[in-house]
């Protein structure tokens, strides 16, 4: 009995949405106590919730409190518990349907019932409004979502109020987005440039989380045209075939960082690319090379005795591998395995969510 | 990483000195000195493992002989995992260059000759070291030279484009003068490049801008990446006999694990040439 079983309880706050919980095996039942719905009875609140494989993905069962506030069960089929074997790059959701995107700064998208929440990362595909005309510049680059304006609305950050671009509408032929299913298995690494501010030191925004930390070593690959081609690490005209690199003086945000290269006088960065340059277009990347770091993270309230790397997400919350301690700054492996609470039974942000998963030696079917 | 050194292995690579070209003058009086610099590269080294439970009663049974055709799966799997982990990695790390050479007006374009010329010579302006010394020509039918070369790791399902640059700086695999440096996945060559074609190669399906494939193409020099290994511990095949499962010893189990870390040990040595194909052949 149970020679081969895995067990594993623990506690997980509420995001409010999509919660993960990264476990050592992907399970095949999940029980889930909502402390915080069960000490305050309100109508539409699930203290309790279960989940078996043999249902299927995203379903699960629970019990939620009517108006009276009294217990009465119901099941979901979407958005329940879901597992997740995040080991492979380049996967992605569900293809969906753009319909409109406005021409602003940052860009809104109109997608029925997209089901993203702030801090998924998405690509998009096409983006043609006309042959010659639309926002297809950015097709290709991952974005971070930054806002979701309800179900059918969410929002990137890119300059799209340019003279280039112009606005989506009509669900054109071939726009499409999909979610990037695991986009950070291996950090820090590649991040894609949205804008570049020069001065004595030069802040970096990113389109999407770049996972750097304050001491980490960065190069840049900039085309020549989107401008700020004198960050570009070769050619050094000083020191032949020596790279030119800088440091992250300050992370302000999981999107910006603060690189101590002076770029006074540095030709201004350009986002505003022609519908006509796409097909070959480059795009402006950031790119990880080391670090001056000497130290691992550190200790918190919340954390680990020895804490692994972690990694600062859209909206300021921080991820932790499931490794152990490593210098900041290090290359690391952030595969994980587990399930997701879905957004149907997660209850409200900062809940209290306390949950056992199994996978069972013995399963029939 | 030798054992006992702790979770993450750090890689020193000294950075270039400014070269003395000022003469020193008659005045006596020593330049200043130059602070000699290094990067510094951190990898954390990380853990990896599968298995299988087998009952008795298969060992006993079975004709196969399951211990060994499962062994067997189980090392595959374990060196699929050691290249998946590094291919997955090198796609995250590494900069990308969009091929804009070919014609088929997507981003990335297929590829076209020129998108080799621009990734060679982008590795070849930042010092990186060939893989390959060139074979010289031969006075044999159908064959030419070769240069000598940087590696690109290509997706199988790339072929048919490869073809279809032949006559326009392509060279089979079959038409090197000698076949003797050839690797058994070299699908051929262009200009400086050598093609290896695998179909575990990186693609992302449908994210062109058009939505059609996109693949991942590494040109990578020498220095470009290093993949490194615990000490002693670099592959373990783990046999448990039924002996040790239960009170009636029913199940044997077999299992690999291993560790390992990677970094990109030289970024400017290294480029993920993103394409498209020519045209869906429905493979």
């Amino acid at each position: 009995m149970a020679e081969y079983s895995r067990l594993a309880k623990g506690t997980v706050s509420s995001t409010g949405g999509m919660t993960p919980v990264k476990l050592p095996f992907v399970p095949d039942f999940v029980e889930i106590i909502n402390y915080t719905a069960a000490a305050t009875p309100a109508s539409g609140g699930k203290p309790f919730i279960r989940w078996d494989a043999n249902m299927g993905q995203g379903y699960a069962v629970y019990e939620t409190f009517n108006a009276t506030p009294v217990l009465t069960s119901a099941v979901t089929t979407t958005n329940g518990i879901s597992t997740f074997y995040a080991g492979l790059a380049l996967q992605y959701g569900a293809r969906q349907q753009i319909i409109g995107a406005t021409k602003a700064d940052p860009i809104v998208f109109n997608v029925t019932a997209h089901g993203y929440q702030v801090g998924d990362v998405v690509i998009f595909e096409g983006l043609y409004q006309t042959s010659t005309t639309g926002m297809p510049q950015i097709a290709g680059m991952p974005f971070v979502i930054t806002a979701v304006g309800d179900a059918d609305h969410f929002t990137v950050k890119w300059n799209g109020n340019q003279s280039n671009y112009t606005a989506l509408s009509g669900s054109p032929s071939g726009a499409y987005v999909k979610k990037v299913l695991y986009p950070f298995l291996y950090e820090p690494g590649v991040s894609f440039i949205e804008a570049i501010t020069t001065g004595t030191t030069t802040t970096i925004v990113t389109t999407a989380p770049h996972n750097l930390v304050v001491g980490q070593e960065v190069a840049f690959r900039i085309p020549s045209s989107w401008g700020t081609t004198e960050l570009n690490s070769l050619p050094n005209n000083i020191i032949p075939g020596s790279p030119k690199y800088g440091y992250v003086v300050t992370v302000t945000d999981a999107r910006t960082v603060v690189v101590n290269i002076n770029s006074t006088g540095y030709t201004a960065y350009n986002s505003n690319q022609t519908v006509a340059s796409v097909p070959g277009l480059n795009f402006p990347q950031m790119v990880a090379v080391g670090d001056v770091n000497t130290g691992g993270w550190p200790i918190t309230s919340t954390s680990v005795l020895y804490p692994p790397p972690t990694f600062l997400r859209e909206g300021g919350s921080y991820s932790p591998t499931i490794n152990g301690p490593a210098i900041q700054g290090a290359f690391v492996n952030n595969t994980s395995q587990g399930f997701i609470i879905g957004s149907t039974i997660a209850g409200a942000a900062s809940d209290v969510l306390y949950y056992r998963a199994f996978l069972h030696d013995y399963s029939n079917p | 990483m030798p054992a006992n050194g702790g979770t993450t292995c750090r890689f020193m690579r000294p950075r270039a000195l400014q070269p003395p070209t000022v003469q020193l003058g008659n005045s006596g009086i020593d330049p200043p000195a130059q602070v000699p610099q290094r990067d510094i590269i951190d990898a954390q080294m990380a853990f990896f493992g599968t298995g299988c439970i087998i009952n008795e009663q298969v060992i006993l049974q079975d004709q196969e002989g399951v211990l060994a055709w499962v062994s067997e799966r189980l090392a595959v799997a374990m060196r699929q995992a050691e290249d998946l982990i590094l291919r997955d990695y090198i796609v995250s790390a590494a900069s990308e260059i969009n091929a804009g050479g070919g014609s088929n007006s997507d981003n990335p374009t297929n590829l076209g000759i020129s998108d080799f010329s621009l990734v060679a010579t982008t590795l070849d302006t930042n010092n990186a070291y060939k893989f390959m010394s060139g074979i010289e020509g031969m006075n044999r039918h159908g064959t030419g030279p070769v240069r000598s070369a940087y590696f690109m790791l290509s997706s199988t399902e790339l072929q048919t484009d490869f073809d279809s640059l032949v006559g326009q700086g392509f060279l089979s695999q079959w038409n090197y003068p000698t076949n003797a440096s050839a690797l058994p996945s070299e699908y051929g060559s262009v200009f400086n490049i050598r093609i290896l074609t695998s179909s575990e190669a990186p693609v992302a399906r449908g994210a062109s801008a058009n939505s059609g494939d996109v693949y991942y193409n590494t040109v990578l020099g020498k220095q470009a990446i290093t993949h490194i290994n615990q000490d002693g511990y670099s592959m373990n095949l783990i046999y448990r006999d039924p002996y040790y499962s239960g009170m009636l010893a029913q199940n044997a189990t077999l299992a690999v694990k291993f560790a390992q870390a990677q970094a990109l040990t030289q970024d400017t040595a290294i480029r993920n040439l993103l394409c498209t194909r020519l045209a869906n052949l429905g493979v």
